[in-house]
């Protein structure tokens, strides 16, 4: 047999190109229909789960689908945002803990997410590294986030300054990392997780810049009306929030009506859960209460038909190829027919002859079935976080 | 489709190596329901209060130094870090303790004590209104915040906490109202008896060493105006000169001061025909006694401040 | 030695028909036999080879009598003693040189491997003269030098028998003469008896005896 092995292998490495596409046809047809079920299987499994472990979310009416791959999945497409009142308006019915989100920036390409201190508790979320935010102007990163962005803590974040409502430009904030988290397997990795009130800073609400009530500001005003001053767009507003410019750090308007993209509503129980649900079922009703996990079953069903059809398609590819590479091979044996024929002369067995062809094929349905395990271990390592980024 | 498109994506062998898959640290937050709630109060009166009505069901932390006033006292982000594992929260509101407001606090644990008032909160004068760049006109003005001067405001305070207890240890929920029914007698006792003394004044002009009073001074109807003089020093000139511009359109004979005022100060107030009364607010822990004893020292040494 | 007695063979289809009454090669001996194409040449190297049997008579090589010899005993017979060499030498061309000299060895379990064998292919190749070609593919070799890589193939396994179909009929006249040497070299070396067939009349001089198929004429029938 070690004959057999050494003839083969001399006989593929003098064939290079030719074995290459025939392990590669063969890792294909392996691994596009394993792969592509390792891979919606996890993504689907992980999209309920997360699903399935967020009992309400509450958002403007609108696509609840949006809301939930916003909230769940923090992906880019904006919502519409409720304001703060809302959530005061679920505690206050006493069903259920609100927890607050704001799913609007990005910093490169990591979502911000400006939330309560709940939310950690909530999805079991620990800080690895540093600690939690604490103040203004503060974040901790998700185990992704923290590689995508190279950063750890006590190094900074810029938040990007572009955002689709706001055309005249966001803050482009720069925040300091004070904790990376844990790695969760779930979306909260790749987030960039602030304070609600520096997300609302970011927006613009809340804002610090100089004193322009102070004597050496008076080159930057426009007018002073008594107690009234108007002052140029030249006050320096801070791009960063420092212990020191803190103090300065202030918020326009009512704090109920800044704004929140979504609420996480964690039901004390059963019957909360309805009685909340309860709530927005009103006529007139601005707001839509939804279970991500019957949202998410939606988007499931689609992805698993999806899958079976082009599991088909790849099951029928397959079978067409295994037909070809049959006939390569029997091509080949006929072209090696002399070779075959002198080996018998000299003294070659036809079962001899068998296993070096054996040993041939052996090899390359070996190794295409090797390299497909190996992509299909890669793509359960990496598809779900592709198909993710696909889908949302 | 974005189904198709992920499809096409596999199809076209989108190979991608790498490794996961480490096992998910994540600790919740979890209690003891028959441990003591861990609160956190921004000022002694609020600490008084929840240690009145929590009795030993609670451990309450107040972390601002004694040697800093609590109300603009703010602490580091690392020991913020520390104030977020809380059961209890309690705030005093009215822009007291602002470090509280910039903080990363549990929401849901977090309690503003006087919300309920907060459409009585006092204005303070002198706010200045600007605006700049795209941003809508706005102004920094400041809310007086001794709300618990106002004894019927300190009620309502003690109230929240009982009501926040309440909710974070719900089978305690008649020992904190018990316990907050005495604390609220006691409180109306206060209130009565400043009442009473305070009544036949409602036309003396006071003076207060600093503008602390406001609430107070609502409550009583007491006609106060403040300067911004500290107990522990001699005032400058400038300092006299405020009084003395006050003075002009507001005949104050007493002064009322947040602690034991320098005896040269005194004397100097005395030759002008102004007496001195310390009237604690009590915003720190007290040297000795406590909220209570203080509040009673207060309305005695203010009787007699006044009876003179 | 080697024996044929009374000869007669006859593919399943078609006209072909070869009888041998009587033929005795000596141990040693080089022997030639030649003929017209289509004589039936090849066809009695394969009987002498036990690679076809006869239809009737006996054929003993090696004083082995392989007519009577199971397939797998005549394989095993034929690598071990045999040495064959073909008008288009038939090496793997993805095979080296080596992997071809030692080719008898790895497709037959009877042989085996060892470096000793190795050694010798190499001093084989030392003496061809191709000591300095054993890593190349043969499709890089002449055609002369791949006859002497086919020669050394047959000797490797040091046959007592050395048959050669044609060895020449492929070579330019230089060629051909120095591989008719090396041939008759190496058997005389190895002690081996060579059995040649050819229809070159012109290369029969190196050979101690040649046997003409005409002198079976009678007896042999021609191919279609």
């Amino acid at each position: 047999m070690k004959n057999a092995f050494y003839m083969a292998s001399r006989y593929m490495r003098r064939h290079k190109g030719k074995t290459a596409i025939l392990i590669a046809s063969i890792a294909m047809i392996v691994f596009l229909p394993l792969g592509l079920q390792t891979v919606v299987d996890q993504t689907t499994s992980e999209l309920e789960a997360r699903a399935r472990s967020t009992p309400l979310l509450v958002g403007r009416k609108g696509s609840p689908l949006e809301l939930a791959l916003s909230s769940l999945y923090f992906a880019a497409k904006p919502v519409e945002p409720l304001a703060m009142a809302d959530v005061d308006r679920i505690r206050d019915t006493g069903f259920a803990l609100p927890i607050p989100l704001h799913v609007r920036y990005r910093a490169r390409e990591q979502p911000i997410v400006g939330t309560s201190l709940e939310y950690f508790d909530f999805r079991a979320l620990r800080v690895a590294d540093g600690r939690q935010m604490a103040t203004l102007g503060e974040c901790v990163v998700g185990a992704s986030a923290a590689e995508a962005l190279e950063v750890g803590p006590g190094d900074a974040v810029t938040s990007s300054p572009t955002d689709v409502f706001n055309l005249a430009g966001a803050y482009p904030l720069k925040m300091r990392v004070v904790g990376v988290l844990a790695r969760s397997h779930s979306p909260d990795d790749d987030a960039v997780f602030v304070d609600m009130k520096t997300a609302w800073v970011i927006e613009g609400i809340g804002h610090g810049h100089d004193d322009v009530s102070k004597p050496e500001m008076a080159g930057q005003l426009l007018k002073r009306d008594g107690n009234k001053i108007t002052a140029s767009a030249q006050v320096r507003e801070y791009q960063e929030i420092t212990a020191k410019q803190a103090e300065s750090f202030h918020f326009h308007g009512d704090p109920a009506t800044f704004p929140v993209t979504a609420v996480l509503a964690v039901p004390n129980d059963a019957k909360s859960q309805a009685l909340l649900r309860g709530r927005y079922l009103g006529k007139d009703e601005r707001d839509q209460i939804i279970e991500p996990v019957a949202v998410m079953d939606e988007l499931v069903t689609t992805v698993v038909k999806v899958r079976s059809y082009v599991t088909a398609a790849v099951v029928l590819l397959g079978i067409s190829t295994l037909l070809m590479m049959t006939l390569v091979f029997a091509l080949s044996i006929r072209l090696r027919r002399r070779e075959m024929e002198t080996m018998t002369k000299i003294g070659c067995s036809r079962g001899t002859i068998a296993s070096l062809l054996g040993c041939e094929i052996g090899v390359v349905l070996a190794a295409g079935v090797a390299i497909a395990i190996g992509l299909t271990t890669a793509a359960h390592a990496w598809g779900p976080a592709l198909l993710r980024e696909v889908l949302l | 489709m974005r189904a198709l498109a992920l499809v096409t994506l596999f199809a076209m062998g989108g190979v991608v190596v790498g490794c996961g898959g480490e096992d998910p640290g994540a600790t919740s937050r979890t209690r003891d329901p028959n441990a003591p709630l861990e609160v956190l109060v921004v000022n002694y009166p609020l600490q008084y209060f929840a240690e009145r009505i929590g009795a030993e069901h609670v451990r309450v932390a107040f972390p601002a130094p004694p040697d800093r006033d609590p109300a603009f006292w703010s602490p580091e982000p690392e020991a913020i870090a520390g104030f977020q594992q809380a059961d209890v929260i309690l705030l005093n509101g009215a822009g007291y303790a602002k470090w509280a407001e910039r903080a990363t606090l549990p929401r849901s644990r977090l309690v503003v004590t006087t919300a309920a008032v907060k459409d009585d909160y006092i204005q303070i004068e002198g706010g200045i209104t600007h605006s700049h760049g795209p941003g809508a006109e706005h102004s920094h003005e400041g809310t007086a915040f001794t709300t618990w001067l106002d004894p019927k405001i300190a009620i309502v305070q003690a109230d929240a906490v009982r009501s926040a207890l309440a909710r974070a240890q719900p089978s305690k929920r008649a020992a904190f109202a018990a316990n907050f029914d005495m604390l609220k007698q006691d409180l109306l006792a206060i209130d009565g008896d400043l009442e009473r003394i305070t009544t036949p004044h409602g036309k003396t002009c006071l003076v207060g060493s600093h503008p602390v009073y406001q609430y107070f001074a609502r409550r009583y109807g007491l006609n106060l105006k403040s300067v911004h003089w500290e107990p522990d020093k001699a005032p400058d000139d400038t300092q006299w000169k405020e009084l003395e511009e006050l003075l002009r359109t507001h005949a104050a004979k007493l002064m009322i001061w947040e602690g034991t005022p320098n005896p040269a100060t005194v004397e100097a107030l005395k030759k002008r025909g102004i007496g001195s009364v310390p009237f604690d607010p009590c915003g720190n822990v007290p040297s000795e006694g406590d909220y209570l004893s203080v509040m009673r020292f207060n309305v005695t040494a203010l009787e007699d401040a006044l009876s003179n | 030695m080697i024996r044929i007695e009374d000869l007669v063979f006859a593919y399943p289809h078609g006209p072909f028909r070869l009888s041998i009454p009587d033929v005795t090669i000596e141990d040693g001996e080089k022997v030639a036999f030649i003929g017209p194409s289509g004589s039936g040449k090849t066809t009695l190297l394969h009987l002498l080879a036990g690679i076809e049997v006869p239809g009737s008579g006996t054929v003993t090589t090696a004083g082995c009598e392989v007519s009577s010899m199971s397939d797998a005993e005549r394989r095993d017979f034929r690598v071990q003693h045999v040495g064959l060499v073909f008008q288009v030498f038939e090496l793997l061309s993805y095979l080296d040189m080596l992997d071809n000299i030692l080719l008898p060895y790895r497709i037959n379990s009877s042989l085996a491997l060892t470096p000793e064998v190795v050694d010798r292919a190499k001093a084989l190749a030392e003496r061809v003269g191709m000591a300095d070609k054993l890593g190349r593919y043969v499709d890089r070799l002449s055609q002369g030098e791949r006859q002497r890589v086919a020669i050394c193939r047959a000797l490797l396994p040091q046959p007592r028998v050395l048959m050669a179909d044609e060895p020449t009929g492929n070579l330019d006249p230089a060629n051909k003469d120095r591989v008719l040497e090396m041939l008759v070299q190496q058997a005389d070396e190895a002690g081996a008896t060579l059995v040649t067939v050819t229809h070159e009349h012109d290369v029969l001089g190196r050979f101690d005896r040649t046997i003409d198929f005409a002198t079976f004429h009678e007896t042999v029938g021609a191919a279609p």
